[in-house]
């Protein structure tokens, strides 16, 4: 008996030690992540990985994390920071400033670059996943991958500028582009041509252009037909095809209209879907803000961050005196610093520092909220590229004429230009200035015309701007450098000019 | 199931009737100790080759009732010889126990039982509650820096709470965690160590090779610490009380920075250098930018602590105005230091009782401790108890209940990161010796008072722009909060069934649960919660159930001896995560949320990770003599994906005492010779994602009120667990009942590395996690331990430790890749620096130069045979030595005059390098506002000034300062680790008071260090590199500790 109940706990202890959990108990699933499978299988999931890119344009990144960089919106105050518009009055930030970021192993570089080709990673599941086994309606389709391709061709332009010397209108430009990713991969890509690189963008603008148009979109965070073509603009004014450009440009704005000056007095806050001027936006949310890391938070003047309080952003001098003393946007920044004409409502914390020719352009909700729509086109560019595209061609009345109305909204005492020839080109680019300060365009007009960095004769000190007073045209400084890690981990990267 | 057994076993136990033995004779007698001829509470008597036994009360009495046929008893005790008695139909019986001087019988805790050292065929280190219990250690961790060759430890944080990294035996891993497992009381431990007090733990076990962690094979990779909570001993019951009382200060000095009186001609010249240089430049442009220097310094700098005019600060001559004095209250206003430092203090009282009887022993303790940091408003207050019970509950069924509790609450120095503006450290290191922390009349330079005459934090946005402006990190400190509510809760308990003589089922199950409730609360006057406030408030919970079934056979057959045990194991761990944020407080002193207007956050999710394993050992020795041990594990993890979730492990490990030899008995001067090897493969599945081998999405990425998600990361199916070939040989030996030691010589190879491989960015994926690479560690460890004096009344013992390491890729994914401040490259180790070139500094205009890399650039210069550039991005890069030291360890002493105890260790390290970023970031060519070391007074200042420091020129800074070999510090040091004096009052006073021992003690940690640079912290991390962390500090206590 007792040799029997030994045998049966032998047992029963072998068939404890050797009894396996459930098949399911080594299966575990995130709750704060879903599964890639299935992401185009509706449109209703490939809306939502849409959507998280329409949102990742102002969020915080997750790579080099940094509050800094929060998605495009630090990308555009980045750009002009590069250029001579941009004024700091404090030596904080001032990486782009000081032109830092082109180094291979600043953070500032790699960050960015890395930003654009994710986004461009997120594009392509939409543009290659969302076809016919995907449920919904063509419509639905079109406006999903219509939207995934204009990204794609945008991302590219972006990259394509800082990272590669400039193209040159009429040229070959066989120079090394950046590598343009039309698919998922894991492989390390060769650098196209800038030519090539520039090919593929219109081929994309175009493609996106044929599924958009005509078709509506939720809010000015999507990208619609009118956005396509005036990226499609932006492209052809970079590779100085103006008659193209101006084209573009005319097809782009037919929807919107120029806010008039009362409006525009009041600066640049929230409210860009009720407005006619905006065409593309990211509108934030309540909750889903990043309060130090907003675009508002750094290039508001109202809101009270360090960045703003120490160093708000001021107007080149050498330009603001160019504005006419009619002009509404004269009042948008202030000479003396003290901006005692703020909008209704509008304060600025007691501590904030003074300086001359700060802005307030643009405006946060309040000190303590740092929001504001990022403004990332708006209809009185089209102007511009219209007007600068027939000033170029040689085309004076079409010019003046382009201008007009966007100038005539901004000042009523503004007549039509009389100039011709290089004047008016130069009339046209000090309006360019003026109207798209902090909308990230500064150092890629530069770039594009070829022309040198000029910070000499107004308000840029050079113990903020580390002496980068001047930088001639066509100095390798103008291209950044490929980061680094690219560098290590795709052997077919090559360098640019140290 | 497992519950339907679980009855089972319970239904069926009365059915077991064992017999009780006959009863023939009881034996009664008292163990003492040669060592001081106190009696020994706690020892163990058997009756030899039975099971027959009982263990000594408080007073050491025992009384054992033995059947006819017992001839021997055997008494054993931790850390004295055993001693085999002959019953010889005595029935009183008194032992005096020896000494084990050699540690050959010291029991030690191993995987899934218990062995004696002695026998032990793998390398471990144990380390005793005495070791421990007289040392102010707020985290076990402490205990274990310098204990064992082998062991590299961080220095730690002085934040009261925090605990210190342990590697053992190197890296063996690149993206999956090089941390050791620990394991409490048989379990894997998954809460925090911290939560555990230090006065609980009977022991802390290292294992370090593979035959010795294999039974913990799937996470063992790295090293196993095994933590042994205390238990009763049976006996008429003991109370102990521990109370000391310390304080506490920086270990580690700051940096020497200058002062104001050096700071304003530095920054002068930073200005004025911008602009032109003197013997370089024009010197008409060098008078103007003298002028311009002296009218805009002021500007730059914004602060003027000196009683003469704003533009007069500094002469054209870039002197300091010799009539400047401080103005006001300028000199005491500056100390930010003393603003932010304070003299902690240290309370701890633990108190416990113990005891038992023949069936039953019980342990229960409860620990009070606060500890403030030498930073203000950080500190600790930890209320932890515990609860150990056993029960014999007949012969053949034992059980017994482990539960414990702590209450934390930490509030934390804002270190966290070292960069963020309002970490102190940062702060004080980075402000400039001109800025006051209070606010002062400009002109006059005295305290600007408030209404109730009190000093005023200077809190405006006007200091220089290296002098984080906006930000005042004593003003934050005082008024923000970040503080952690822990609770930790854990239960063990256990079944045991011997059966068939020789068999014993245990089943195990364990429950560890972790509250943690955080307030992160910005103040709406200054900082990131300014204007308006926010508050952050986190919680989250970690649950760890883990459950394991072991059946061990253990028998003799004359000279042979087979131990044998086989089981299962599966662990759960769950966590959630709940948290929300809302900005514009209502009213003042509440953070709660509900006391905030605007949500800007709220968020869960919840984690879940799974582990299964089967196992078997088996121990074989033959007449003590020769040592066999052969594990196997195979387990699964929920972290692989289906078809790869299982890993196989195993070891092997052998033994021989040559003392045991009569070639080597012959020698007589031979205590210990033992010679022992093993090899084994263990795995890891530590630090990769919960989900890595998931492609994901993540959520959370809405835009408005449109649902987003955006690519997380991509699926790595074919991942599996990464293992890990260990190799060790060991000489231990004990000669002339003096001198003893081990030298043990490890080779550890790392395959399948879990490894974060970096994709080219531009494919928009970062990284990919696959199986790729080969690494090893490979090292020499010597521990040698004297015993210098051995008299009656004074002993004196000296202990030295040494270990070495060399850590060596063999196959990568890359060629190389770059990683920070070190490059990955086949024949180079995980640590080597990869850093540009540093040449020096141009003698002619004080540039600094690097070895360039594009020698056609415009910014070369030629040097003799050098070619060299001022513009970093044309530095070249090269390989610069390792942060991995030649040789570390430390040297113990340990002196014992009759009542009298001093003991005091030393930790060192020779060799390896640090990258002193911390040093660098008080080095810049030229920031205003931020402050500097001493050594920028070495600059070059005109031509032919021959130095390492480069002239000061603001527009040069990021060239000047950049990431270079000119860092690299030697890192080797000296730290007196520990110091304890003890004295142990006469028992005759003692046993007055009705104390059974009362000992006074005076102990101290972290007393006195030397390295190469004076506020450089060589142990922050094993790469090497510094930043901002809260510094260690220095403790000294005053205690008592008696037993009733």
């Amino acid at each position: 008996m007792k040799k029997n109940i030994y045998s049966f706990v032998f047992i029963l202890a072998a068939s404890f030690i050797f009894s396996a959990c459930s098949e399911e108990f080594l299966d575990t699933l995130p709750t704060d992540g879903v599964s890639d499978v299935g992401v185009t299988a509706s449109t209703g999931t490939a809306m939502a990985a849409l959507n998280g890119i329409h949102r990742d344009l102002y969020v915080r990144q997750a790579y080099a994390s940094s509050q800094g960089r929060v998605g495009l919106s630090s990308w555009m105050y980045h750009i002009d920071e590069q250029g001579e518009d941009m004024v700091f009055n404090y030596s904080t930030w001032t990486t782009h400033l000081r032109w830092l970021q082109r180094g291979a192993t600043n953070s500032y570089g790699y960050a960015p670059w890395y930003m654009f080709y994710a986004w461009i990673a997120n594009a392509n599941v939409l543009i290659n996943g969302v076809g016919d086994n995907t449920a919904g309606s063509q419509d639905e389709k079109d406006i999903i991958v219509g939207q995934a391709l204009t990204y794609r061709a945008f991302f590219h332009y972006q990259l394509v500028q800082q990272w590669a010397n400039r193209y040159v209108p009429g040229g070959g430009n066989t120079q090394p582009g950046v590598p343009y990713m039309f698919e998922a991969t894991t492989e390390g890509q060769a650098r196209e041509t800038v030519a090539q690189v520039y090919t593929y963008i219109i081929q994309d603008l175009t493609d996106a252009i044929a599924l958009l148009d005509g078709k509506p979109r939720k809010n000015k965070s999507h990208l619609n037909v009118d956005v396509a073509r005036g990226i499609r603009a932006r492209v052809a004014l970079t590779m100085g095809e103006y008659a193209t450009a101006a084209s573009f440009a005319v097809q782009a704005r037919t929807d919107y209209e120029l806010m008039d000056s009362a409006r525009y007095s009041l600066g640049f806050s929230m409210g860009s879907e009720e407005s006619g001027e905006y065409m593309w936006a990211s509108q934030i949310q309540e909750d889903q803000t990043d309060k130090w890391g907003n675009y508002g938070a750094y290039i508001s003047r109202n809101f009270s961050s360090t960045s703003i309080r120490t160093n708000p952003r001021s107007i080149f001098s050498v330009l603001y005196d160019q504005i006419a003393d009619t002009d509404v946007r004269k009042l948008l920044w202030d000479p003396t610093g003290e901006h005692l004409n703020l909008p209704p409502g509008v304060e600025i914390v007691s501590t904030a520092q003074k300086y001359p020719y700060t802005n307030q352009k643009f405006i946060a909700v309040s000190t303590a909220d740092s929001r504001c729509d990022v403004p990332h086109m708006r209809v009185s560019e089209m102007y511009l590229i219209e007007a600068e595209a027939e000033a170029r061609q040689g085309h004076d009345a079409e010019a003046a004429a382009a201008l007009y109305p966007m100038a005539v909204a901004r000042d009523p005492s503004y007549t039509l230009s009389t100039n011709t020839g290089q004047d008016l080109i130069d009339e046209i680019m000090i309006q360019r200035r003026v109207e798209l300060w902090g909308e990230g365009q500064r150092f890629f007009d530069l770039k594009r015309l070829n022309l040198p960095l000029d910070r000499n004769g107004g308000n840029h000190k050079s113990s903020i701007n580390g002496s980068l007073m001047d930088v001639p045209a066509g100095d390798t400084r103008w291209t950044s450098l490929i980061p680094q890690i690219e560098m290590d981990a795709n052997d077919k990267m090559v360098q640019n000019d140290l | 199931m497992r519950k339907i057994l679980l009855t089972v076993i319970l239904v069926m136990a009365p059915l077991f009737a064992f017999q009780a033995l006959a009863q023939d004779r009881t034996v009664t007698g008292v163990v003492t100790s040669s060592e001081d001829g106190l009696t020994l509470p706690g020892v163990s008597v058997v009756v030899k080759g039975t099971t027959i036994g009982t263990i000594t009360d408080v007073n050491g009495n025992y009384s054992l009732t033995v059947p006819g046929s017992a001839t021997t008893l055997v008494f054993t005790y931790v850390g004295m010889t055993s001693q085999e008695v002959m019953i010889e139909g005595r029935s009183s019986i008194d032992v005096v126990l020896e000494p084990d001087v050699l540690g050959i019988e010291e029991v030690i805790v191993t995987t899934f039982g218990t062995s004696k050292k002695g026998a032990f065929t793998g390398s471990a280190t144990q380390i005793n509650s005495s070791k421990i219990e007289l040392r102010p250690i707020t985290n076990v961790t402490t205990a274990i820096e310098g204990s064992s060759p082998g062991i590299q430890v961080t220095a730690g944080s002085g934040q009261p709470g925090e605990s210190q990294s342990i590697r053992v035996r190197g890296y063996g891993s690149y993206s999956a965690s090089n941390a050791p497992l620990y394991v409490v009381d048989g379990v894997p431990f998954s809460g925090s160590i911290s939560a555990i007090s230090p006065n609980d733990i009977e022991s802390v076990t290292i294992l370090k090779d593979a035959s010795s962690t294999a039974l913990y094979g799937n996470k063992a990779a790295n090293g196993v610490v095994l933590i042994t909570t205390k238990r009763g001993k049976p006996g008429a019951g003991q109370l102990s009380v521990n109370a000391s009382f310390g304080l506490l200060t920086r270990a580690q000095p700051e940096y020497e920075l200058i002062d104001a009186f050096d700071y304003y001609p530095v920054m002068w010249e930073a200005y004025r250098n911008a602009i032109a240089i003197p013997g370089v430049d024009d010197p008409a442009a060098v008078t103007a930018a003298n002028q311009s220097a002296t009218d805009n310094i002021f500007g730059e700098l914004r602060y003027n602590p000196f009683n003469v005019p704003d533009d007069q600060i500094v002469g054209l001559d870039g002197k300091l105005n010799p009539d400047a004095r401080y103005k006001g209250d300028y000199e005491e206003a500056v100390d930010w230091l003393g603003a932010l430092t304070q003299t902690g203090q240290r309370q701890n009282i633990d108190l416990s009782y113990q005891g038992g009887t023949e069936r039953t022993d019980y342990y229960v303790s409860v620990g009070y401790l606060y500890e403030e940091g030498f930073i203000i408003e950080s500190d600790l207050r930890r209320f932890a108890g515990r609860a150990n019970v056993n029960f014999q509950a007949t012969d053949w069924l034992k059980t017994g209940f482990n539960v414990n509790g702590a209450n934390r609450e930490l509030n934390w120095a804002q270190t966290g990161s070292s960069t963020t503006f309002v970490n102190p450290i940062r702060f004080t290191r980075g402000v400039g010796s001109i800025y006051p922390v209070w606010e002062l009349d400009p002109v006059t330079g005295e305290y600007v008072l408030d209404d109730y005459g009190k000093k005023q934090f200077d809190i405006y946005d006007n200091r220089g722009a290296g002098a984080s402006s906006g930000r005042h990190c004593i003003a934050e400190i005082r008024w923000d909060q970040d503080t952690d509510k822990t609770s930790t809760l854990g239960g063990k308990t256990y079944l045991e069934i011997n059966f068939l003589k020789d068999f014993k089922f245990t089943i195990n199950g364990s429950l560890d649960q972790r509250f943690y409730y955080n307030t992160f609360y910005n103040n709406p006057l200054i900082g990131d919660g300014a204007p308006g406030g926010r508050s952050y408030k986190t919680y989250n919970r970690r649950n760890s159930v883990n459950f394991n079934q072991l059946l061990t056979y253990n028998r003799l057959f004359g000279d042979h001896r087979v131990d044998v045990v086989l089981g299962h194991e599966s662990y759960e761990y769950t966590y959630n995560y709940l948290s929300g944020a809302r900005t514009q407080q209502i009213a003042d002193d509440n953070t709660e949320l509900i006391n905030f207007v605007t949500i800007t956050r709220s968020n869960s999710y919840e984690d879940n990770y799974t582990t299964e394993g089967y196992f078997g050992r088996v121990n074989y020795d033959y007449d003590q003599k020769y040592y066999l041990t052969a594990s196997y594990r195979r387990d699964g993890s929920s972290k692989f994906a289906p078809d790869n979730r299982w890993g196989d492990f195993w070891s092997v490990g052998v033994a021989w005492r040559l003392d045991q030899e009569s070639f080597i008995q012959g020698l007589g001067f031979v205590n210990l010779l033992k010679l022992r090897g093993s090899y084994g493969q263990l795995g890891n599945d530590a630090g990769i994602g919960y989900y890595a081998s998931q492609a994901l999405y993540s959520l959370g990425w809405n835009n408005q009120a449109e649902p987003g998600i955006i690519q997380d990361k991509l699926a790595a199916k074919a991942l599996v667990w990464e293992s890990n070939n260990s190799t060790d040989a060991a000489l231990e030996f004990g000669l002339f009942d003096r001198v003893f030691g081990t030298i043990e010589f490890f080779h550890k190879i790392s395959k399948n590395l879990l490894f974060d491989v970096p994709l080219p960015l531009s494919t928009g994926v970062e990284s990919k996690t696959e199986n790729i690479g080969t690494l090893f560690n490979q090292g020499i460890e010597i521990g040698v331990s004297v015993d210098a004096v051995k008299t009656e009344n004074l002993k004196w013992n000296v202990g030295v430790n040494l270990s070495t390491l060399k850590n060596e890729f063999t196959k990568l994914p890359q060629k190389e890749i770059i990683d920070g401040s070190k490059k990955l490259m086949e024949g180079h180790s995980l640590y080597d620096y990869w850093l540009r070139e540093w040449w020096g500094v141009d003698p002619d205009d004080g540039a600094a130069l690097y070895r360039a890399d594009d020698v056609e650039a415009a910014s070369v210069r030629i040097k003799g045979n050098d070619t060299l550039t001022t513009d970093i991005n044309n530095a070249k890069y090269k390989y610069s030595g390792t942060a991995i030291p030649d040789v570390w360890g430390s040297i113990t002493n340990s002196i014992r005059y009759k009542g009298i105890e001093l003991s005091f260790m030393f930790t060192y390290q020779i060799g390896g390098l640090v990258l002193d970023g911390n040093y660098q970031s008080c080095m810049s060519s030229g920031t205003y506002g931020t402050g500097y070391s001493v050594d920028i007074l070495d600059r070059w200042q005109e031509p032919g000034n021959k130095t390492d420091v480069p002239r000061m020129d603001a527009s040069q800074t990021s060239n000047f300062n950049a990431t270079s070999t000119r860092w690299l510090t030697d890192a080797g040091f000296l730290n007196l680790r520990s110091l304890v004096l003890s004295y142990d009052i006469p028992r005759n006073i003692a046993s007055k008071v009705g104390m059974s021992r009362a000992r006074v003690y005076i102990s101290g940690e972290n007393l006195f260090l030397i390295n190469a640079r004076k506020g450089m912290n060589v142990q922050q991390n094993f790469s090497g590199t510094t930043s901002n962390v809260y510094t260690p500090n220095r403790v000294v206590t005053l205690g008592l500790n008696v037993k009733f």
